[in-house]
Formats: structure tokens, sequence, C-alpha cells
């Protein structure tokens, strides 16, 4: 039955609607919510949304109610089962104790990332990167 | 089934446009964030904001704008009030409440009420339309 549908952002998506799913951003961050609609371009509208941040074996989610997202920022799109959802062996702790160190982890990537593409357009003959979330 | 019909009217860019008058969050691609009232909004999600807190990218930074415009294609996401959902459903059922009303008073019971519901009840894959 579903073959029947076109491989369009619509024809994929439609079943989507009103499941709870994983919307992880340009700027890496990952959102949690229920798609209630979205359009030809992936502009999504979560609803009951919250951006979850993790670090080691812990995370921690902070509340952000209804998003609507444009597009263009969205990288993946993934039904979350609701069924294994609380099988991650991962910690829940507050989003306050996680925030200062994610950032900081966040910084750090960007430094890497940075060093490397440096010597790889130094050295390696590569071009360089044009800036943030250029990788995808 | 009434899901699907509902959210086929609530796409994304109708939501925003419910939005004018109500306050919001945007956040720009590059990290920068727009806190203030809907004024204005077209289909390429080009906005008009009005008493705007604007903050910088590391949230250490803010200015007061009287009044901002802001291109479409320049938003990462907007934050919407959580109510505003339930507003929009309110008044699809109003509007189709009212329309169901005018048409039944021309067409007279059982005439075009009944055909209104055939196209649906015949389509084979229960997806309802424009999918």
């Amino acid at each position: 039955m579903d073959s029947l549908i076109p491989f369009t952002t619509s024809g994929s998506l439609v079943d989507c609607v009103d499941r709870k799913m994983l919307v992880i951003l340009r700027d890496g961050r990952k959102l949690h919510g229920v798609l209630r609609s979205y359009d030809q371009f992936a502009n999504l509208v979560l609803e009951d949304t919250v951006e979850r941040i993790y670090s080691g074996n812990t995370f921690a989610e902070k509340w952000c109610g209804l998003f609507l997202i444009r597009g263009e920022n969205v990288v993946l799109l993934g039904e979350i089962d609701l069924d294994q959802e609380d099988d991650v062996p991962l910690q829940q702790v507050d989003f306050e104790l996680l925030d200062g160190h994610h950032r900081h982890e966040a910084a750090e990537k960007r430094h890497r990332d940075d060093t490397k593409a440096k010597v790889l357009f130094e050295q390696k003959g590569f071009c360089r990167e044009g800036g943030e979330g250029d990788g995808y | 089934m009434p899901s699907r019909l509902s959210f086929q009217k609530s796409l994304p860019l109708s939501l925003l446009n419910a939005a004018q008058n109500k306050p919001m969050l945007v956040e720009l691609k590059n990290g920068e964030t727009f806190n203030g009232h809907l004024v204005n909004c077209d289909n390429f999600m080009n906005i008009t904001l009005r008493e705007v807190y604007q903050t910088n990218a590391d949230g250490d930074r803010f200015w007061k704008v009287k009044e901002c415009y802001i291109r479409g294609s320049t938003i990462k996401y907007l934050r919407v009030p959580d109510q505003l959902l339930d507003v929009v459903k309110d008044e699809q059922n109003r509007a189709r409440e009212a329309n169901r009303s005018v048409r039944g008073a021309h067409a007279g019971p059982g005439g075009r009420g009944r055909a209104r519901g055939g196209p649906i009840a015949r389509g084979g894959r229960g997806r309802g339309r424009g999918i």
C-alpha cells in the first residue's frame, strides 16, 4: 500500500504525523516532540517539544513547547519507538546540572573540528570548510 | 481520520498566519534570537515583529527594538504559544460548522450534504485528499 505513495517529503512523512519524533538540527540540537504537521519544504510543527542534551552516560531535558522549524535546518527526523524508549541505559539528570558541561563539550568539539579543517586545508590540499554544519 | 484532515489545514505556514499578534521567539540560523509579537508574515516566512528583545548568539547581550523585519530564509525556528494549535483547531471547526449550515440551508435536507461524504467514502487508500 505504502509503495503507491511516491517518494516525496509528503509521501515519506505522512505516516509520522501524530507520532513522537526525534529531530536533529544543523546546529546539533536534538528535539523530541510530536509531529503535528509539515509541508513540502519539510517545515515542521512539533508539539510538546523537549530539547535533549547528552554527556557521557547521562542526559537532560528542557521543556520547549510548540515549535515551528524551518525545513532547511533539519538534518534528521526519526520516529521514537515508545516501547523501547525507556530501555536506553542512560541516566536522566537535571538540565542545569548538565548544561554547562554540554556547552563546554560542544565548544571543544568546535575547536577540534576547526583544527582538523585547518590542517586539511593547509597541509593536505583540501578546500576550506564553509562554516557551521557544512559537513551536512 | 479526523487527525489527518485537521493536519492538512494547519500546515506550518497556516499556523504562523494564525499566530498574528501572539508572542513568539524566533531564532536565526546564526543563533541570534528575537522575542516579540508577530505583526505580519508571508508565504516566504518573512515576518515583522513588534516590541522586540534581540539577544546575540552567546546570550549575553540584549537589545530592545520597537519593530523589526526578518527575512524568512534566515530563520532556524520559531517557538509559538502552546495554545495556538487548539485555537487553530477550534477556528477550523467553527468555520466548518458555519460552512455546513450555509450549504445545508441552500441544498435542503439530504441534498448536497450527502454528496460531500461521497468522495471520501470512495477513496480506496483511506488517506483523505491531497497527499
